[in-house]
């Protein structure tokens, strides 16, 4: 009765469920994977020894981690810059009224609702470099390329380096999408009409109304939509692991996909969560500054 | 109606028993688990886990269970099996894994069992699972799948030609490319029949990871000669599908009419025989092609079961590998040739199986494989499968290594160089760790 009473007692006690989940769910294992970095466990032996920071000058002599991390950050920023054009393309033709809007709003959100890893095995056989459809289309149907004498050979999407780099961003950004358009939805959405009205009546058009009023407002939620983006490119591999495993020859390998080749598949176990963390403080420090941005965007 | 409480209590108690009793007779039944992959010859599964496990089973009063998985997800498995000490009794892994020497059983005895039943291993499976460094046996390997080279004998024919030789396949490869567009397709790319090509080339061009003592020997002037050697193979005779691959590529290209020649195992030609594909009658399988310094190719499959210590029924698991040996020719016929004996005199007959092979055509085509035990071996040739080579083979480091020199993205002296670098910390990390 006491405890019902003191409605700090109650916050404390209603919260804590969710404390201990985070801390066993996300904390534990990241404290594991602190210790493993400046470890030399492998993937037979969790006890292993202080090593400081041997595995993070050790990743950085390895010309493999250099690529990647330029990988990385091209994979991570080119995804998102054009996740921010489209997300925001996309939620403004969906706040107009026409028909078929929920049928082009179900279709949106179907990349984020699908699991990814079925997502990118899609993607795979569409890009496959037998059966890629897009290929099919473009020597059947446009005649634009193929293998007949004189005929200029089809894109191998996942096999020519810049195509393998820009066929991973593209996947990213069909799975990242639906999840900063709905975001973007939700911004616009919360911008009051008359604020609208008033830019009407001041004869505004289309451009500065988008660009001196409804961005500016939006731009807070706009933050967090790419924070979402920005984390998801830095650290899933999935995209990756499923279309390149890494190649050609480590030109899409991103962090988190070397660090579990290094770690699951190689046995090295502590020099893989050096290069999964080795991103946390730049990741940590984005976080931050995103997240204050938003909020002082959102207190002007 | 009114129920007295005496009554609750004996209904209760009746209840109670009949769901323990059950419980009791299950519990006294031992259980065996078992992990391996997703055969690439249906029909081995079909036998494994329909007939034979079934058998074995109610021979030694045991509840057999097998979950079947592929490939990707085997070293995720053994990694979260190892961290939770829990897991399979008995788990198979398609290539040694030394790196997992601790959490194993000294599986030395149970090749000392089979070698009295059954005679003598092969050289093969011993060096894929021994190290002799710590004198312990850290797996047991049951079968092997040789790696022939797949060819169109109606393109080589059409342009004159062979594949007994990589000079050849460059030769011949490069005029059928010329004359009909259709490419070699050795691949070139993450996975692990590019890891098996790669070594094919570069041992049979004398070049290796290690020597026989376990010293690092890469960048030498023969290693620099497979990878140029493989530069110009590539850029006269195949395509950048090969630097896109995924392991099972292969097969699609060579059914597909897509590629003059392929390194795979007979997964090829049986997928094709069974879906009675009409182009496998033009596939021919090759031995090892010759290359300057000896013919050599790698095995397609290494099987290595490992039984960890943390496993269950450590007893069924030993037990239930020998009594494989034991059954070995019927594993043999259920994979349509395709598991390789490891204790050759379990299939004795083996050449004249592979040469009364009924599906393959022309007739007699398997009999190509009846000597490969002499041109297949180990991944770490010519010493053992260490946990250095595990880690070098797994990251994909000779791989990329031929990869950035095919495509011109690096010369073959740099490429060379920069794989040294990287297998010389590699073999560091593990030598600090007392595996090497």
């Amino acid at each position: 009765m006491r405890v019902a009473d003191d409605p700090k007692a109650l916050a404390r006690i209603l919260i804590a469920p969710a404390l201990i989940y985070i801390g066993a769910v996300i904390g534990v294992p990241f404290v594991l994977s602190l210790w493993f970095a400046v470890s030399d466990v492998t993937v037979s032996s969790a006890a292993g020894n202080y090593v400081g920071l041997e595995n993070f000058r050790s990743a950085m002599g390895d010309p493999s981690f250099r690529r990647a991390l330029r990988n990385t950050f091209l994979f991570a920023v080119a995804s998102q810059v054009i996740v921010v054009i489209l997300a925001t393309t996309l939620a403004v033709a969906l706040q107009k009224d026409f028909r078929g809007k929920w049928i082009v709003r179900l279709l949106i959100l179907l990349p984020w609702v699908a699991p990814v890893s079925l997502g990118s095995i899609g993607w795979l056989w569409i890009l496959d470099s037998i059966y890629s459809v897009i290929n099919y289309g473009l020597y059947h149907w446009l005649h634009l390329c193929g293998p007949e004498p004189g005929m200029t050979a089809c894109p191998v999407w996942l096999g020519q380096p810049s195509l393998a780099m820009a066929s991973i961003i593209g996947v990213q950004v069909w799975r990242t999408l639906p999840l900063a358009t709905v975001i973007n939805l939700g911004g616009l959405s919360s911008i009051p009409q008359d604020i609208h009205d008033a830019a009407n009546i001041d004869g505004a058009g289309f451009f500065r109304t988008m660009f001196q009023i409804t961005i500016p407002l939006v731009l807070p939620i706009l933050l967090v939509a790419v924070l979402f983006g920005f984390v998801f490119a830095f650290t899933d591999m999935i995209v990756v692991w499923v279309l390149t495993r890494g190649g050609p020859y480590d030109m899409t390998q991103v962090l988190a996909s070397l660090a579990f080749f290094k770690g699951i598949d190689g046995g090295d176990l502590a020099g893989a969560s050096a290069i999964a963390l080795f991103l946390f403080p730049v990741l940590a420090a984005a976080a931050i500054l995103l997240l204050r941005l938003a909020r002082r965007a959102e207190v002007i | 109606m009114t129920i007295s409480r005496r009554k609750l209590i004996q209904v209760a108690g009746a209840g109670a028993a009949a769901l323990a009793l059950p419980k009791k007779t299950l519990a006294a039944k031992k259980t065996l688990r078992i992990l391996q992959w997703n055969h690439f010859v249906p029909a081995y599964d079909k036998w494994f886990n329909g007939q034979y496990i079934k058998e074995w089973g109610e021979k030694n009063d045991t509840e057999v269970i097998v979950d079947n998985v592929g490939i990707p997800a085997i070293n995720p498995t053994a990694a979260a099996e190892v961290s939770a000490k829990k897991g399979h009794d008995l788990f198979m892994f398609l290539w040694p894994r030394p790196a997992y020497e601790e959490d194993v059983i000294d599986h030395g005895e149970i090749y000392q069992e089979c070698e009295k039943k059954f005679g003598k291993p092969i050289d093969l499976a011993i060096k894929s699972t021994y190290n002799p460094k710590t004198k312990k046996y850290f797996g047991f390997s049951d079968m092997f799948v040789p790696d022939p080279i797949n060819y169109r004998i109606d393109l080589f024919e059409q342009v004159g030609g062979n594949v007994d030789s990589w000079d050849n396949i460059r030769k011949y490869g490069k005029m059928i490319k010329d004359k009909t567009g259709v490419p070699v397709g050795i691949g070139q790319a993450a996975e692990i029949d590019t890891a098996m090509a790669m070594r094919a080339v570069l041992y049979a061009f004398g070049g290796s990871e290690q020597d026989e003592q376990g010293n690092i020997v890469l960048n030498s002037k023969n290693t620099l000669e497979a990878v140029k050697f493989v530069k110009a193979l590539y850029q006269e005779t195949m395509t950048p599908e090969v630097l896109s691959w995924d392991a099972s590529s292969n097969n699609r290209a060579m059914l597909a009419g897509k590629a003059s020649v392929v390194l795979n195992a007979i997964s090829v030609t049986r997928e094709g025989e069974n879906k009675g594909m009409e182009i496998v009658d033009k596939i021919g399988l090759a031995k090892a092609a010759q290359g300057p310094t000896r013919r050599m190719g790698l095995e397609h499959v290494m099987s290595n079961f490992v039984i960890w210590k943390f496993a269950e029924n450590i007893d069924g698991a030993k037990k239930f590998l020998v009594d494989l040996i034991g059954n070995f020719h019927r594993a043999y016929e259920a994979s349509e040739y395709y598991n390789f004996p490891c204790f050759p005199k379990q299939v004795a007959d083996l050449k004249e199986t592979l040469a009364n092979d009924k599906k393959g055509k022309p007739a007699g085509k398997y009999s190509v494989l009846a000597d490969a035990q002499q041109w297949a071996t180990n991944v770490g040739f010519p010493g053992y499968a260490n946990a250095a080579i595990d880690e070098i083979y797994s990251t994909w480091v000779l791989n990329t290594m031929f990869g950035q020199a095919s495509t011109g993205a690096m010369s073959p002296e740099d490429a060379v160089k920069e794989a040294d670098a990287k297998c010389r910390k590699i073999w560091q990390k593990w030598k600090e760790r007392k595996l090497l």
